[in-house]
């Protein structure tokens, strides 16, 4: 008995290795000619869903995007809306939305991409009990509070009433390649919105099953999925046969699922991934070092702030405001605490989107004197009392708030006081419920190419991310002028106007934007990166050889 | 011996709901005091509050038990009727998870709507595999190592293994795992690859810095070393103590006396009773190797059971940490059945009744 037991598990654990000698090493691209061609692999984490309407954070967003396709696609450099699927997206008020679709692009399974497979995941994801995340960005649509209502007591015992309808009265079939969109109000940007994923189409055999069109997604895009999603493993994807329009450039597509970036920056230079597109911040000085050309930097489109909590007496004075941002020297804190990651931000719509000026913000750039001045006619900071910065708990914003607040004092001589004990979940829902003390940490990234995303939602009277409590007249209206203007570039100078009344109000302090780091590796021919839906795997093209 | 494993499969029961309420507790403390995790899924963009209440519905955080700070979940006021044996109240969320996980098999969701039991049927061969790998790297190597310094007390060798260990043991096992990622992983296994003549299952498997698909039980080697490598360390230790013990014991003189061979009196009357400690420490060990393996399995990217607890408690999704964690009570339990039981095949003075 003794010993045998070990001898057979040592026999058993050989021969497996020799197993797995015997069959790996397929790892090799092969070589066909021309730009196309070869596997990418590329670094991703763990989806949270497979389905254009359940899918919401960038690793799904990541695979969907080369699974399935929208009506209109964005241009990699300059973000501008291309017609995708869609003939042509018109209006005439801004309201009510007409939209072709080109005929023949079929699903994988072979059901074709009409209208009613748009209204269909349309529906699907805004129907209340199918509770899925992308339900959010159907929030324009009339009739979308008959079918998910509001719950009367939010979390309390009530039950949410049953929806009253099964579909959005807002959305109706012409014909076949044919439907119409109706807004609950004017949206000069909604073509920019229909690019996101949430938008893209479901086949009918998907919303029948969606746990199975989860695990082996029915796209209609370039690719298909390759077996199924192997979880917390990998997702590999193929060239798709029903695909007409243009093919992507790599034969298969690979998705390592890691669970941590560490994790995936070892596997980077150990040479397993080929692109890498975001990196752990603490090798981002030496990944510049080590793979210099290799390496993409461009400024994003992701938002810090420091928020004002309009709600509180001591921040209504916009003096106060003007004079607190004065006193920060942005610039410094970026390089000091994080390697230089960010760009001092200016305004309040991200710099890479259409209409984004600098300098919008007058009082974001050091100028003690002039704070002081400020603070001074505004009757002085409340004797005895602390600023009260807040952060949530446990992601590394203590250190820069703590920066912020110690320019703060140094400048304005007022005491601060660090709250950064709270958990995310807990920090949001101190922030819906308009809790905060004083200033407080959070960011925001566009949901569409259109500066309306970074201004509405964010100061708009009653907005749902309107953390600050910001309301201003002259705001809104220039917003709806702006919502209504006859196209997206007539929209501009409206959305602008309204940003530079941000500017000099300033209801939040804006702090940054992140910069876009990723690298890629030697076999990358050319590198695709989307402005809009970030590194673009079907655009980028292996070495052959 | 019968009546012995029945009294023992008896005690699991008090042990099993006792960790099981301690982590109900825990977790549902979580949520009380850092809010709704399905709220977080959102982040900066305020969801409207149809759709997140309908996602918590789903989700399994929408009793109202959790949002009161404290509570244990335990009872709760009955929504019609007297309740239980009319008290007014009814059996609460623990029960009812106690209830889903013995009746009905059901260990509930997590927040991407995957079936806890799923989740653990895809990780389990992962962490199996590693742990295989490192109880045969720590017992064979740690066993070979503590008679090779047992046997010669003072020499080289012992030394060699005394300090050795010393090093080993001193070191955490998420420093160890960092440093043998980004040395022996990537730097050690680029100079590999660069080498033609190296086969890939070597270069490219093995020397790996994490857990690769194409090669699923090359690159889990290193891993798994590295999660044996601290317990190794004891192993050898114990194995040398014990030898060193036992070779002056007087059943050894007496076989050596006898005129055996000096094999059959190392290799079965001295290393057989050495092995006792060493093989209850192997058998606890399986426990905290599990618990080595949440930390090894996130630096090395193995999907097994670790990491999924390691990403479960990041994101606060409570019916996997349960469920999870309750699965790896009754396998340490069971292990320590097992070793318990070893003890009367190794030892014949030892009997259960």
């Amino acid at each position: 008995m003794r010993g045998k037991f070990l001898k057979v598990a040592v026999a058993a654990t050989a021969t497996a290795m020799l197993a797995t000698a015997c069959s790996g090493g397929g790892d090799d691209n092969n070589e066909p000619a021309g730009e196309s061609g070869g596997t990418l692999r590329v670094y991703n984490a763990e989806p949270a869903f497979l389905t254009p309407s359940g899918g919401d954070d960038e690793p799904s967003l990541y695979v969907i995007r080369q699974l399935y396709r929208g009506l209109v696609k964005y241009n990699a450099e300059t973000s501008a809306v291309e017609m995708d699927l869609a003939e042509s997206v018109d209006s005439t008020d801004q309201k009510l939305w007409t939209i072709k679709l080109k005929s023949g692009y079929t699903f994988d399974n072979g059901e074709p991409v009409n209208a009613d497979a748009f209204l269909r995941s349309w529906n699907y994801a805004a129907y209340g009990p199918n509770a899925q995340n992308n339900g959010y960005f159907m929030k324009r649509i009339a009739g979308k509070a008959d079918v998910a209502p509001a719950d009367p007591d939010g979390e309390g015992p009530k039950e949410a009433p049953k929806p009253t309808a099964e579909t959005m009265s807002g959305l109706k079939k012409v014909d076949d390649l044919t439907f119409t969109v109706e807004l609950d109000a004017p949206f000069s940007g909604f073509p920019t919105t229909i690019g996101y994923p949430g938008f893209f189409p479901m086949a009918q055999a998907c919303v029948d099953d969606i746990a199975a069109c989860n695990e082996k997604p029915i796209g209609n895009g370039p690719y298909k999925i390759d077996g199924s999603w192997q979880h917390n493993v990998a997702i590999n994807l193929v060239r798709s046969d029903s695909w007409k329009g243009e093919p992507g450039k790599p034969d298969r597509i690979e998705y390592r699922i890691f669970a941590d970036i560490d994790a995936g920056y070892a596997a980077f230079q150990a040479g397993e991934l080929d692109v890498l597109y975001t990196l752990p911040p603490a090798r981002y000085k030496e990944a510049q070092a080590q793979y210099g050309d290799r390496m993409y930097e461009q400024p994003g489109d992701s938002f810090t702030y420091v928020g004002m909590p309009l709600y509180q007496d001591t921040f209504k004075d916009k003096r106060i405001r003007q004079a607190l941002s004065l006193s920060i020297d942005r610039q410094s804190i970026i390089d000091a605490v994080f390697d230089g990651r960010f760009t001092p931000a200016s305004g309040y719509v991200a710099p890479t989107f259409e209409g984004a000026r600098e300098g919008v913000c007058k009082y974001c750039t050091k100028d003690v004197e002039k704070a002081k001045q400020l603070l001074a006619e505004a009757g002085g900071w409340p004797a005895g009392e602390k600023l009260i910065l807040w952060a949530n708990a446990g992601a590394g914003h203590d250190l820069w708030l703590q920066a912020v607040g110690d320019q703060i004092k140094e400048a304005l001589g007022i005491d601060y006081e660090l709250k950064v004990n709270l958990q995310f979940a807990e920090y949001l829902e101190t922030a819906d419920q308009k809790k905060f003390t004083g200033g407080f940490r959070l960011g925001w990234g566009p949901d569409y190419p259109f500066m309306e995303t970074f201004l509405y939602p964010l100061y708009g009277t009653g907005a749902g991310s309107n953390n600050s409590g910001y309301s201003n007249e002259a705001f809104d209206n220039l917003m709806k002028q702006g919502d209504s203007a006859e196209s997206i570039q007539a929209a501009i100078p409206s959305y602008q106007q309204a940003e530079d009344i941000l500017g000099e109000d300033l209801p939040v302090i804006p702090m940054w934007w992140n910069k876009v780091g990723a690298v890629y590796s030697e076999n990358v021919d050319q590198f695709v990166w989307n402005a809009v839906s970030d590194a673009d795997y079907g655009a980028i093209s292996l070495k052959q050889n | 011996m019968g009546r012995y494993v029945i009294r023992r499969l008896l005690q699991f029961i008090p042990t099993v709901l006792g960790t099981m309420f301690l982590l109900h507790y825990m977790t549902s403390l979580a949520v009380q005091f850092s809010g709704n995790p399905v709220r977080a899924l959102f982040g900066d963009r305020t969801p409207d509050p149809a759709l997140l209440a309908a996602i918590t519905e789903r989700l399994g955080y929408a009793d109202p038990c959790l949002d009161k700070r404290g509570d244990p979940c335990l009872w709760r006021e009955a929504e019609s009727g007297s309740g239980w044996l009319g008290t007014g109240y009814e059996p609460g969320l623990f029960f009812d998870r106690l209830g889903n996980i013995f009746f009905h098999f059901d260990f509930g969701i997590n927040l991407r709507q995957r079936e806890v039991t799923d989740l653990v049927a895809d990780a389990i061969p992962f962490t199996l595999k590693l742990l295989v790998i490192a109880i045969v790297f720590e017992a064979v190597v740690g066993i070979a190592a503590g008679v090779l310094a047992g046997l010669r007390g003072g020499s080289f060798t012992d030394y060699a293994v005394k300090i050795s260990t010393v090093f080993v043991i001193s070191v955490p096992i998420f420093v160890l795992g960092v440093v043998v990622r980004e040395f022996v992983g990537v730097k050690f296994g680029n100079v590999l690859r660069d080498q033609d003549w190296i086969p890939d299952v070597i270069s490219v498997g093995v020397f790996t810095p994490g857990f690769k698909p194409d090669y699923p039980l090359a690159s889990l080697v290193i891993p798994g070393m590295v999660l044996g490598a601290l317990s190794l360390a004891t192993t050898a230790r114990l194995t040398r103590t014990s030898i060193m013990e036992n070779i002056r014991a007087d059943y050894v003189r007496t076989a050596k006396a006898k005129g055996l061979t000096n094999k059959r009196v190392i290799g079965v009357h001295t290393l057989r009773n050495s092995l006792i400690p060493v093989i209850t420490f192997l058998g606890v060990d399986i426990g905290a190797a599990m618990a080595g393996a949440v930390v090894t399995e996130t630096i090395f990217n193995v999907p097994g059971i670790g990491r999924l607890v390691t990403m479960a408690a990041r994101s606060g999704e409570s019916s996997v940490v349960v469920g999870v964690v309750t699965m790896l009570v009754l396998v340490v339990l069971v292990a320590n059945l097992l070793v318990d039981l070893l003890y009367a095949v190794l030892d014949p003075r030892i009997r259960y009744e």
